[in-house]
């Protein structure tokens, strides 16, 4: 078991006028080197669940736990110490840096933990081989293709070597052969050993073969039916 | 290597990058801030070589000058007066001096001549050394002259090696030239004449046994105040001047312009500093971007404020060094020509000489906190603000 | 003498370090009225980010601080340039009652403000942010630090009258001999000399056994040794081996040696000093944290680092202040 949630809760601007509550007492466990899909329309809460089981804020109440550690009550500081390590993100636009090269924006994450350059465009290498990118390592990410964009983005999640990988709406802005491609590179890396948590309500990601578990996300709740 | 060594390698690369992506808009900021730290210190390196040279010239004048004062101008003093000194204990030597301003009227130009007897002067073996060629006239020959460069200069184009000169009843004087100024002295020698005193005051038409002032030599300089007090007693009607009270009177008009100065260039630099306020702070949506995916890929505040940091000791350094070395250029080769109107009081008292400032640490130290630390310190918070934008504003539903 | 350049340097510097610290204070008393780790507000949220600008403000006020420490000394030495009877430094701060008080608020202050760093980063080594509080209070008493510092800045310039009459280095530090009064006499040369040499072997000596293991007396003997060595070291490099440095046997100053004439070798010594001593004095200035919760590995990790890098910048001030002195004993004066 990685992920312990119990009866977690996120409201949003607590005691003001626009005070929303996103997340409603959630209870949630999920394995290890498995592929979990959160579903939900958009506002849901999906996005803010994954943003906490991703350590980029805390819950308003509740407690979280991640490879054993407890993550609650914890100062940003340290969520980010530990999303660093354990996490790696895909996101729906895919968050690249247009200016910077291929290889630049795969060795983003590695930048402040103190590694050296050649360290560094060593691992961005044999992730970029593995994604038949090697030939556009030197290219700024505005000049490549849809397919290659996500390859690099990919790379980039798993440049530091995480056991969770946490996929924000991925195929959104991919066509069905992309999705596919998609779900196919998250298949290996289940295989691999790796932790997935993807939110989408593309049909091509929830009803694929190698989603060991569907949790549908309604209201801020999890949704038993 | 050091893991946190490699760290800051890192993100002072990013930060270069950073820098190059937003050229832009950094190379305003870079020359604004050039031009700003090349303003102060031109200013600070032009005030630094006039005080050194007036302190080296003050090196050189008597301790103690005394002046006969006559409703209230200068008039010619009588040698006897001197003797009514030897009495005061601690003088080591009274040379009298004739010195006065000559107008040539063919080259148009203004000499300034003195008359000294050269071997009564305690420092005659310095007068030796700031000459550039030939000697010092021996004590008891007439018709000899030491000369400034300028007035080389003039001489060279006539095609003369003898200097002449006119009394006042327009009867000709002629000297031989038997030295010539060193360059470095030009702000006092430029259009320099020393000459026997003698034959100064054949030249002036002064009476003999007159000297234009005396020049009091101490062998102590402990003991100046109380000598000079001593002599102004024994003279009443003269003017007693020791050298550091007009060594103070100069530090405190040097020191004033150039505090004037910059108080005036403070509000250059404060327009400077809402510039780079303004620029640090004005946050684009693609930068707001590019921090939140940092942030979200890991990186601490702390991270991006370091980037903050390098990019701001980046910038400053380059436009330092750049402004700094566009000032030494302009003070050196073109003579602080910018700044003419301000150092126009010197200008007419020198006309016409050349500024060697020196190289100190302290100079660019003192440039470096007028300049750099308000630059830094004005991108303090916007570096801040834009270090804490949060990570969540790169998730989609957020 | 409020308007010439170095003086507004100064003036420039002790505003900017006062309006950064002013900003962190703000931020400061925010934390103290509203800081709740349990709460995930937009307030807490807000505050958080605010340790950040506050650290980084001292930081910057810190780095500043060093600067405008040392545009003092130099500005304190223009100064003497119309100051009757000043040659240096010495009789610029010596000019009226303000100066040394001006000069040791500024190095006091240099101090407190890297202890507060000290404080920060062991306090973000913990989860809990347990010294939140303990260091936002101690930020504000740093406050009244630098207003002082200021308020003795400005009357010490203004203040300085081209008119006072003063004694420099050479009345001031001399022999007691020479006449005038001696500010340090007392010490014979060889007394001086032997405490000197014998309290740095004994600090490295206690280094060495702290950094086998740590114990808790021997860690407040090492730091008080420091306080002694550094007011020690500070007497000996003035009326010892300053006149070696100047190769002129009643020249005794501690600010000449800052001048090119004798290639800065005033910096390096005072800054291997003040790092040494800052490191020394830590040591034991954080054991009492050792106790709240989450700090112990930090604690033993700084002590560890602090004990070696004041060993380190001992040695070096040594070495590099004694040089003139052994050169001279052993191969004497020229050359």
């Amino acid at each position: 078991m990685l992920i312990e949630l119990k009866n977690v809760t996120k409201i949003y601007n607590q005691g003001q006028i626009n005070e929303v509550t996103a997340l409603k007492g959630i209870d949630l466990t999920i394995d290890d080197s498995s592929m979990t899909c959160l579903r939900g329309a958009s506002g849901s809460g999906k996005s803010t669940l994954l943003a906490i089981i991703g350590c980029v804020f805390q819950p308003t109440t509740g407690r979280v736990s991640i490879a054993g550690k407890q993550l609650s009550r914890l100062p940003d500081r340290f969520l980010t110490l530990h999303r660093r390590q354990y996490i790696g993100f895909i996101f729906q636009t895919f968050n690249l840096l247009p200016a910077l090269t291929v290889q630049d924006n795969i060795t983003l994450p590695l930048v402040p933990l103190g590694i050296a350059p050649v360290e560094m465009r060593r691992r961005a290498a044999v992730l970029m081989d593995r994604f038949a990118i090697a030939h556009r390592r030197n290219f700024p990410a505005s000049q490549i293709s849809g397919g290659e964009l996500q390859r690099v983005a990919i790379a980039r999640a798993l440049i530091n070597n995480p056991p969770l990988i946490l996929a924000d709406e991925p195929t959104a802005h991919l066509d069905s052969r992309l999705s596919e491609e998609f779900m196919h590179f998250m298949k290996d890396l289940k295989t691999a050993g790796k932790t997935i948590i993807i939110t989408s309500h593309d049909p091509l990601v929830t009803e694929h073969a190698d989603v060991d578990r569907i949790v549908d996300i309604k209201d801020g709740r999890i949704d038993a039916a | 290597m050091n893991r946190r060594l490699t760290q800051h390698l890192n993100v002072l690369d990013y930060a270069l990058s950073s820098l190059w992506r937003r050229r832009a808009k950094n190379l305003s900021v870079l020359v604004v801030f050039s031009w700003v730290i090349f303003l102060v210190a031109s200013f600070q390196l032009v005030t630094q070589a006039l005080t050194e040279t007036a302190a080296s010239v003050l090196r050189s004048t008597p301790e103690i000058t005394v002046q006969k004062m006559s409703a209230g101008r200068q008039v010619e003093i009588p040698l006897d007066v001197s003797t009514r000194l030897a009495g005061i204990y601690g003088i080591q030597e009274i040379v009298p001096r004739v010195w006065g301003y000559y107008f040539d009227e063919v080259s148009g130009a203004n000499y300034t001549v003195m008359g000294i007897a050269p071997g009564r002067m305690p420092l005659l073996d310095r007068l030796q050394l700031t000459l550039e060629e030939g000697g010092v006239y021996d004590q008891e020959s007439h018709g000899k002259a030491v000369i400034g460069r300028s007035i080389r200069r003039t001489l060279e184009e006539k095609g003369s090696t003898l200097l002449s000169l006119f009394r006042p009843d327009l009867s000709q004087a002629s000297f031989e030239v038997t030295g010539v100024f060193k360059p470095e002295v030009d702000i006092l020698t430029n259009d320099l004449v020393v000459m026997n005193i003698e034959d100064a005051r054949d030249l002036f038409a002064i009476p003999p046994a007159m000297a234009t002032d005396l020049c009091v030599y101490v062998a102590n300089p402990a003991e100046v105040p109380t000598i000079a007090k001593k002599i102004a007693e024994a003279l009443p009607g003269t003017r007693v001047l020791t050298r550091s009270q007009i060594n103070r009177t100069y530090q405190v008009v040097f020191g004033w312009r150039s505090g004037f100065a910059s108080v005036c260039l403070l509000t250059a630099l404060t327009a400077f500093v809402i510039l780079a306020w303004d620029k640090a702070s004005g946050l684009s949506p693609e930068e707001k971007r590019e921090i939140s995916i940092l942030k979200i890929l890991g990186w601490e505040t702390a991270d991006v404020l370091a980037v903050r940091f390098w990019e701001g000791i980046l910038v400053s350094g380059i436009a330092f060094v750049l402004g700094c070395t566009l000032a030494y250029a302009h003070v050196v080769f073109f003579n602080a020509s910018l700044f003419k109107p301000v150092l126009i009081g010197w200008s007419v008292i020198y006309p016409e000489f050349r500024l060697v400032p020196s190289f100190r640490l302290a100079q660019f130290l003192l440039v470096f906190s007028l300049s750099v630390l308000p630059y830094l310190a004005a991108t303090v918070i916007p570096a801040w603000r834009s270090a804490s934008v949060p990570a969540d504003s790169a998730l989609s539903g957020m | 003498m409020l308007l010439n350049s170095w003086s507004i340097a100064l003036l420039l510097c002790g505003l900017i370090v006062l309006f950064l610290m002013g900003l962190a204070a703000r931020s400061a008393i925010r934390v103290l009225l509203f800081w709740n780790p349990e709460s995930d507000s937009n307030r807490q949220i807000r505050l958080e980010n605010e340790i950040w600008l506050t650290s980084t403000l001292v930081e910057y006020a810190l780095g500043i601080q060093i600067i405008s420490l040392i545009v003092f000394v130099l500005a304190a030495d223009f100064y003497s340039q119309s100051i009757a009877g000043a040659m240096c430094a010495t009789g610029s701060l010596l000019a009226n009652s303000f100066g040394v008080p001006a000069l040791l608020v500024k190095i006091g202050g240099v101090f407190f403000y890297g202890f507060w760093i000290v404080l920060h980063h062991l306090d973000i080594h913990s989860e809990k942010y347990p010294l939140v509080r303990v260091k936002y209070i101690y930020l504000l008493f740093l406050i009244p630090l630098l207003v002082l510092d200021l308020a003795l800045e400005i009357l010490f310039i203004t203040g300085l009258k081209p008119d006072i009459i003063t004694s420099c280095c050479a009345v001031v530090f001399g022999d007691a001999t020479g006449g005038g009064s001696n500010l340090l006499g007392g010490f014979t040369h060889g007394l001086s000399m032997g405490l000197f040499y014998g309290t740095a072997g004994a600090l490295i000596l206690l280094g060495v056994v702290l950094l086998e293991r740590w114990q808790r007396w021997l860690g407040v003997l090492f730091s008080s040794g420091w306080l002694w060595f550094f007011l020690l070291a500070l007497t000996v490099v003035t009326t010892e081996f300053s006149s070696y440095i100047y190769a002129m046997p009643f020249h005794k100053c501690p600010f000449c040696i800052l001048q090119p004439e004798y290639h800065y070798i005033g910096f390096v010594i005072y800054f291997a000093l003040f790092l040494g001593a800052f490191f020394g004095m830590s040591g034991a200035v954080v054991e009492p944290l050792r106790f709240v919760e989450g700090l112990e590995e930090g604690v033993t990790g700084y002590q560890r680092s602090a004990v070696k890098l004041s060993l380190l910048f001992l040695v070096f001030f040594v070495l590099v202040s004694s040089y003139h002195y052994w050169r001279y004993i052993l191969i004497g004066g020229e050359g």
